[in-house]
């Protein structure tokens, strides 16, 4: 076993009284008379058991428990000594709860079986998060049962129990305030208002002694915080409505992928790119790496990092031009005809547009807040009034502290939620800074670089075993609620601190009475306050309208010195990029193995970060630009500001601006069992935490490393039945034939369309009953990637680890196929080999591919054993124990999306590090509603047919038929833009039947025949000439 | 007087031919020959009449092609249809392309191994039987004659006279 | 009795009577085996005991331990697979339709054509089992009754026609093959005086005492498995094809499959008959049953054959373009472009260009010309099919599965064991077998033996 979970055999052993005690080391528990019976000799000569009639009952006892023994062992079964009435075996139960980690915040539902959560959606009624919700959320429920989590406190390294503990704490925060000394608290942004409550009530508490709070983002949007206060008096983040924007201009946003909920903006963004509605928004990107966001825009101009401001006050101007206001003083920037039209735009959508900036510099923001002001999106589409509560972190603040702990008047620091000496740059020195601190707790889920240094470690809850309470927005407060018991011997920070403030009640309470004297004081709907509490907790938000509504926000910042000091930005040859990737983000979970073999979505990298790269620039210093099992990436040695780094392979990346690179962060942390560290750390080199350095300078090592894709070719190859796409103009006034032509094919009847050519006469069970088919819209998928680890999690995919990915043997059963746009002349020439390198700055799809579950499947028609089948629902689906494993199915798939168990991932020792179903804690995630596979095994997408069984099931309980849009799959209810939509085709009134009927809809590859049931919605691009 | 057998030993196959001609010309009946190789013409000398094992072959054929069509039919669209690919799996003929290799093979393989179990038994040739030829040199390079004197009422010594005539290079009484 | 034309060259040189044939025939079996057979048996044997060791490897650890990835599900087991069974081509097809039409030629070599027919079949059959993912569960693919009920195959799979085909051709030719050999045993069991051998032999030859009616049923039996064997040949490699024929993948979807891989398996079997009996003849001297008329015989129908699949190879890559599909014209210009660029061209100079010289009579007659040409053929075959399948599969319809096939040591181990094996089963068969058709060879010795044709001139 991996791990120290203690499974008590009995209540007896489980209160361990002395009586149980005494039997427990017995052999046998009651006395037996063995010795007085054979001592005895007289009692042995008169017996009647001659020496053969022992030898019988010998031979018969042996035979007897010989086949008693021949039955199957069973292993471990815990079965409930009081049946929990709510936990019904085999049925779900679903809670409300919320996930916010500092960095990504959702209200989520969180299904569990048996008791133990085993997925995480989005709580879609929430007006705040929008059913928004990405992979780092999802995913999170595999840190639940992370073996490598801390099961106990620690004192100086040594396990100790959570009284000595919180005394320590307590003694320690008593003795620094006695002397005056400094206590400090360093946690993430703290979303909780109870927390801070407390929190603030201790502080104010101790009203002489020096105690503060600082809140902390590895990747902080302090800037913004800056420019706003200077701009409206208010440091916040402002809260988008990109729904309403018909133009949005980013300059190196990746507003989709990481930024404060992230997972809203984009179901929002997703509304407006809906080509069908009156308006689609016109998206522009102004970005040196390529992002998610970038990959969707309209238009994408590749710019240098230190050009954004310049870009920027050059928008500003354009735009003042327009409106007839008074310009700034402006140096020409190359791309001006670009962001001339992006300047048309903004104009031409007025009071309904959005500008947004990301990097964390206080000046770019203020230029950002005149365009907005200029263009009076505020109240419109920004509001600062009711601001975002995420990112608070101000690095002015954690400066300060650390200089505070480097001269040593620090006496208690009590880190929470972050790890700063992991995130924070090396030039600030925290880690000795650290050593000269005279308390330090840090609570965390598992070993990291700052509880290393820790002298007491808070073994932490994980946020499904802890209750808490959230205010992301203002006028918005969410709920956690555990949906486990801790696993461990854990306590959350929030009952500690309450320890040592000295109050006795748990956090819990303090919650519910904060909840009590404000949310439901503010309220006149309920009476009793459980009845509210219930509700509140079932839903697991509550809005209400507090704080000044609508008030005109008064614009009053000078933009004179922000200009020149933008204006003075110098660039250099090379200039590198911090950003964050979608599966990592800031390194919260890098230990996560699921979002390690998540792909990025746009280098469809995995298990490592590395440095991007202009292919260009790459062939100019001979670097490798393709990559393959045997195609591996070259390295440098990569310095930035003064840091060095080793090693570091290189990508080449399409769309990226030359003269420019790109390192991710959050990666060279350890995972797995064996903590083997996984890419590179490139925090230390993150001065000042701004996005990018121009200090860059990289050497070639000449040596190679291996790298793990899952798609080693980047093109469509010119295959337009594959991807369809068209532009705005293009869809709206012409024919569906122009942009979405029908294969039609030559019979003896004259030309035919495609889908009614049949070799069979149709089959018996079509038009009955449901047919369950899948919609996905090339428009609003974003490739954000929710949907691949929903996928995982929901059918137990098992995760193969970097070398095997480096094999193409990646278990995901959907991928998003991402193909970069090949020059157009070559497409048009047929020129294949030309047609295999992207452009220099390519269009980008996304298109997300599974079991495309077609009518007349090539899969099953060569099964020897008709393993592969199709149900009378129009599902083709897998029998694994019928299976042998002749990969003739796998072969003979058009659409390549049956995967074969090559290894048996529970067993074999290859995995043993990172397959969770390989230890007895991380086992706990599996579905029970899935098979695990085994080896020699074909599988593929089931379309989740057991959520479609649950539904049928709850349907016919309640003696209804199946409502559309209740059946769902892992993917469809992960999708926060609900590109994926699922239902039932022959309900004619359903959302897929509409859109598999609508004049974007098409079958990828139809011109084979296998007639599939996943339509794709041809992607609109908002620009001027066809695409 | 028992029954007393004359073997002709020859050591060539049309010296023997030859010689098998005149004796039943001469109606003496040849009951058997012992060859290495089969000597053609010699079957209608002394009256073999041509073996009927390919007939065998053709209905144990027949019998796998309606074995294995009714098979497919049982398997297939009779106990448990099923929808494979979106075939047709209500009726027969619709499926009858995709039957065709199997029926062919299955027929062959009854037809070559009913005929080779047949050809075994009537041979009387089976793993672990004793071989019933004369003279080991039968199966080299010596072609042997059988002859039982009472089947065509000749003495043994006019026998014998008459086969020494035709070349046989030894006769022997058993 | 049947004579035969003085022009025709004698298919039996030197003077020999029956008794020299049954001596020359029998000398490896009776006598000891020479040096040179115990060096060719050391190797094969090490190899094929190195291939047994991967294939354990394979079986115990999972399929994974191949190179294959999500994209190349199929590529040297099912190449080997197809590989083998066109080998196992020749043997029947020499000793059927060569039988049928009378070639008296045949008769030098078709006991050891089939003999290699047997021992290629079941290295054949060796892939499709081990690249099943659960061997153990191999028994599925036979409808046989079980306790889940209505539980059959399915018989539209391509991959079940193959279940049938192989075993009844395998089990077909086995039995061919021994009818034939019972005759010859009998022989030896009247040679052999050792009192072991002698048991061994007679129960080998199942009591066969040779005479009339039987050798009467001998030879229509003979003539009906020759003619039941002969489509029996076109089916199989028919069949095998259609794996491929069937699906739909660019580059397998072809109609000409059959006929393309049926003349592939003969010219690739025939190429492996030479290799074999160039060895054979040297090592056990007998160069004056297989003559040089026998190799030049041979060479000929490598020419037609090769030429044939050249034919093919050529219809295809006009097709793809004539058809006008993007993903077929792709297919074929990627195969001769694309990565596997080597592989295409060393199947098109192997197996088109190469055999063309044999119009040459003075190659052609050439023993070490012919043994160096008949190894070439034989890699030029097994690269058609690793052509057919890899690079079909390695580029399929969607660019974004696209990926290499890469080879482990274990794909290798186990080729190179079942290469092994196969030569470990021929030496024992040269050994203790009669290699020739005594009893056929008997029979024409005095229509084609050299003596008697100097005799009637």
């Amino acid at each position: 076993m991996s791990n120290e979970t203690k499974y008590w055999k009995g209540a007896e052993e489980l209160n361990d009284s002395p009586s149980f005690q005494r039997i427990k080391n017995k052999e046998f528990s009651e006395y037996i008379p063995v010795e007085d019976f054979v001592g005895d000799e007289n009692i042995v000569a008169d017996s009647k058991t001659s020496r053969r009639d022992f030898l019988k009952y010998l031979g018969f006892g042996v035979t007897a428990a010989s086949l008693a023994a021949c039955e199957t062992p069973v292993n471990k079964v815990i079965p409930y000594v009081v049946k929990n009435d709510k936990i019904n075996p085999g049925i779900a139960n679903y809670f409300a709860s919320t996930f916010s980690d500092g960095s990504d915040y959702c209200e989520i539902v969180v299904k569990t079986r048996e008791g133990r959560p085993i997925r995480i959606d989005s709580n879609i009624k929430s007006p705040f998060t929008l059913g928004g919700i990405n992979s780092r959320i999802n995913s999170s429920l595999l840190s639940l049962y992370d073996g490598q989590r801390y099961k106990a406190p620690m004192i100086d390294g040594a396990d100790s129990d959570w009284f000595t503990f919180n005394s320590g704490v307590k003694k320690a925060i008593e003795a620094a305030i006695s002397n005056g000394g400094k206590v400090r608290f360093l946690t993430n942004s703290i979303t909780s208002p109870s927390t801070l409550k407390i929190v603030n009530d201790f502080i104010a508490s101790q009203a002489d002694a020096d105690i503060k709070h600082i809140c902390y983002d590895p990747v902080s949007f302090s800037g913004t915080l800056e420019a706003n206060q200077e701009s409206f008096g208010k440091a916040a983040l402002p809260n988008y409505h990109l729904n309403k924007a018909k133009a949005i201009v980013s300059v190196g946003a990746d507003f989709i992928g990481n930024f404060p909920s992230a997972a809203r903006l984009s179901s929002q963004y997703a509304e407006g790119r809906n080509p069908e509605k009156a308006w689609m928004s016109k998206h522009f990107q102004f970005e040196s790496s390529m992002s998610l966001t970038g990959s969707n825009a309209d238009v994408r101009v590749p710019i240098k990092l230190s050009e954004h401001g310049k870009v920027l006050v050059a928008l500003y101007n354009q735009v003042a031009s327009m409106l007839g206001a008074s310009q700034l003083s402006s140096a020409k920037t190359a791309y001006d005809e670009k962001i001339n039209s992006a300047a048309k735009a903004l104009v031409k959508a007025k009071g309904a547009s959005v500008v947004i900036a990301a990097a964390n510099d206080k000046n770019l923001q203020l230029i950002v807040n005149g365009i907005n002001q200029l263009l009076g999106n505020y109240n419109n589409t920004i509001d600062i009034n009711k601001a975002i509560n995420l990112r608070k972190g101000q690095d002015a603040e954690v400066a300060t502290l650390v200089s505070e702990m480097k001269a040593g008047s620090v006496d208690v620091l009590v880190v929470s939620g972050v790890n700063p000496a992991y995130s924070l740059p090396a030039e600030m020195g925290f880690e000795s800074a650290m050593e000269k601190v005279k308390t330090s707790v840090v609570f965390a889920l598992r070993p990291n670089a700052t509880s290393a240094k820790a002298k007491y470690v808070g073994a932490e809850t994980h946020f499904l075993e802890s209750w808490d309470d959230h205010n992301p927005v203002e006028g918005h407060y969410a709920l956690s609620q555990p949906t486990i018991n801790p696993l461990f011997d854990t306590m959350q920070f929030q009952d500690c601190l309450l320890k040592w403030t000295g109050e006795d009640r748990k956090y819990y309470y303090i919650l519910k009475e904060n909840w009590e004297n404000t949310a439901f004081a503010n309220q006149s709907e309920y009476i009793l306050f459980e009845d509210y509490w219930n509700t509140c907790l079932q839903s697991g938000f509550e809005t209400m309208n507090v704080g000044n509504e609508e008030s005109v926000v008064e614009f009053a910042a000078s933009l004179a010195a922000p200009t020149s000091a933008i204006n003075a930005t110098k660039g250099s040859d090379w200039e590198i990029e911090f950003y964050q990737k979608i599966g990592i983000g800031v390194g919260n979970q890098s230990h996560n193995p699921l979002l390690q073999e998540l792909p990025d979505p746009i280098t469809k990298m995995t298990w490592d970060n590395y440095l991007t790269m202009n292919p260009n620039d790459a062939k100019e210093n001979g670097f490798a630009t393709e990559y393959g099992e045997q195609k591996n990436a070259d390295t440098v040695n990569l310095s930035i500001n003064g840091q060095e780094f080793k090693n570091v392979p290189v990508i080449a990346q399409p769309g990226q601006a030359r003269g420019t690179l790109g390192v991710a962060l959050g990666y060279g942390q350890s995972i797995g069992k064996e903590n083997q560290i996984v890419g590179i750390n490139f925090y230390p080199a993150y001065n000042g935490l701004k996005n990018y350095s121009t200090s860059v300078s990289f050497e070639s090592t000449g040596e190679d490393y291996q790298v793990a894709t899952t798609q080693t070719h980047q093109t469509v190859m010119g295959r337009t039945s594959v991807i369809r796409e068209t532009d705005l103009n293009t869809f709206k006034n012409a024919e569906k034939d122009d942009y979405n032509p029908a294969h039609v094919l030559a019979t003896h009847h004259g030309p035919k369309d495609v889908s009614e050519i049949d070799l069979w006469a149709k089959h018996p069970v079509k038009g009955a009953g449901h047919h369950w088919g899948m919609s996905i819209d090339l428009n609003s998928c974003t490739g954000c990637s929710t949907c691949i680890t929903a996928c995982n999690i929901e059918n137990n995919v098992p995760i193969v680890g970097k070398d095997e990915v480096r094999r193409s043997r990646e278990m995901h059963w959907i991928r998003i196929d991402r193909y970069f746009s090949s020059n157009p002349v070559d497409v048009a020439e047929k020129n294949y080999t030309a047609m295999e390198t992207p452009e220099d700055n390519p269009m980008v799809v996304h298109q997300p591919m599974m079991c495309q579950h077609c009518n007349h499947a090539p899969c099953e028609t060569v099964c020897p054993v008709a393993a592969t089948t199709h149900s009378n629902e129009g599902l083709n689906q897998m029998t694994y124990n019928r299976c042998i494993g002749t990969r003739y199915c796998a072969n003979n798939c058009p659409y390549k999306v049956r995967r074969f168990n090559w290894f048996s991932y529970q067993n074999y020792s290859k995995f043993s590090a990172l397959n969770p179903a390989q230890d007895d804690l991380g086992r706990m995630v599996l579905n029970p509603d899935v098979t695990v596979r085994a080896r020699g095994v074909m599988e593929k997408c089931s379309m989740c047919v057991q959520m479609i069984q649950e539904t049928k099931l709850t349907a016919k309980k309640e003696g209804r038929s199946v409502i559309d849009e209740e059946a769902k799959t892992a993917c469809s209810s992960a999708c926060p833009t609900n590109a994926i939509q699922f239902g039932d085709l022959n309900d004619s009134k359903s959302v897929v039947a509409e859109r598999s009927t609508s004049n974007r809809a098409y079958r990828v590859i139809e011109e084979v025949g296998a007639q599939a049931n996943v339509y794709y919605q041809v992607k609109v691009r908002n620009t001027e000439n066809k695409a | 007087m028992a029954n007393k057998i004359i073997y002709a030993t020859y050591d060539d196959d049309m010296v023997l031919l030859e010689g098998a001609k005149k004796l039943v010309a001469k109606g003496i009946h040849i009951n058997d020959v012992f060859s290495p190789f089969p000597i053609h013409g010699i079957d209608p000398v002394i009256g073999i009449k041509q073996t009927r094992l390919a007939i065998c072959g053709f209905i144990y054929g027949l019998i796998g092609l309606s074995l294995a069509l009714y098979g497919m039919y049982y398997f297939m669209i009779y106990d448990w249809p099923m929808n494979i690919g979106g075939k047709p799996i209500d009726y027969f003929y619709q499926n009858i392309p995709a039957f065709v290799p199997i029926s062919f093979e299955f027929t062959v393989l009854l037809a070559a191994h009913g005929m080779a179990l047949t050809y075994f038994i009537r041979n009387w040739t089976l793993p672990g039987i004793k071989a019933r030829n004369p003279y080991p040199y039968t199966t080299n390079d010596k072609f042997v004659m059988e002859i039982h004197p009472e089947d065509s009422d000749v003495s043994i010594e006019e026998l014998t006279k008459q086969l020494n005539e035709t070349g046989s290079i030894k006769v022997e009484e058993r | 009795m049947h004579q035969e034309a003085a022009i025709r060259e004698p298919l039996v040189l030197g003077e020999k009577t029956y008794g020299q044939i049954t001596d020359d025939v029998l000398a490896p079996v009776v006598g000891k085996a020479s040096r040179s057979w115990w060096i060719v048996f050391g190797i094969s044997l090490v190899m094929a005991l190195w291939g047994i060791g991967c294939i354990l490897h394979l079986l115990g650890t999972g399929i994974g331990t191949w190179g294959l990835n999500k994209t190349v599900g199929w590529a040297w087991d099912i190449t080997n697979f197809v590989w083998w069974v066109g080998i196992g081509h020749a043997g029947t097809l020499i000793s059927a339709v060569l039988l049928l039409f009378r070639q008296k030629w045949r008769m030098a070599i078709n006991r050891s054509a089939e003999a290699m027919t047997i021992f290629a079949v079941m290295m054949a059959a060796v892939w499709p089992a081990i690249h099943m993912g659960r061997i153990w569960l191999a028994y599925f693919v036979f409808p046989l009754p079980n306790q889940f009920g209505s539980l059959w195959v399915n018989f539209n799979s391509p991959l079940l026609w193959d279940v049938f085909a192989i075993s009844t051709y395998f089990s077909v030719s086995l039995v061919f093959w021994y009818i034939g050999l019972i005759p010859d045993f009998a022989t030896i069991r009247d040679k052999v005086t050792q009192a072991v051998p002698k048991k061994i032999y007679s129960l080998l030859s199942f009591g066969w005492t040779g005479n009339a009616k039987a050798w009467n049923r001998f030879e229509e039996i003979s003539l009906v498995l020759a003619g039941l064997a002969t489509p029996l040949v076109f089916s199989v490699h028919s069949i095998v094809s259609m794996d491929f024929a069937t699906s739909v993948i660019p580059g397998w979807h072809t109609t000409i499959f059959p006929p393309y891989f049926v003349s592939g398996a003969v010219f690739s079997g025939f190429a492996m008959v030479l290799t074999l009996l160039i060895i054979m003849r040297k090592v056990m001297n007998l160069e004056s049953y297989i003559t040089i008329k026998h190799i030049e015989y041979m060479n000929i129908v490598i020419i037609v054959t090769g030429s044939i699949v050249g034919v093919a190879y050529l219809t295809e890559l006009f097709i793809s373009w004539y058809s006008g599909v993007e993903y077929e014209s792709y297919a074929f210009i990627n195969r001769a472009t694309g990565p596997y660029w080597w592989a295409y061209w060393a199947m098109m100079t192997c197996n088109v260009i190469s055999p063309q010289v044999f119009w040459f009579k003075k190659l052609r007659t050439n023993i070490m010309f012919t043994f160096f040409m008949s190894i070439v053929v034989n890699i030029g075959m097994w690269f058609e099919r690793f052509v057919i399948i890899v690079t079909s599969l390695h580029r399929d319809y969607l660019p974004s599965s696209w990926t290499m096939f890469h080879p482990t040591y274990v794909d290798i181990g186990c080729f190179i064991g079942t290469i092994g094996i196969f030569f470990v089963l021929f030496l024992l068969f040269a050994r203790f077998f009669p290699v020739l058709p005594l009893n056929e060879l008997k029979t024409i010795l005095k229509s084609s033996g050299e003596q008697y044709k100097k005799i009637d001139e």
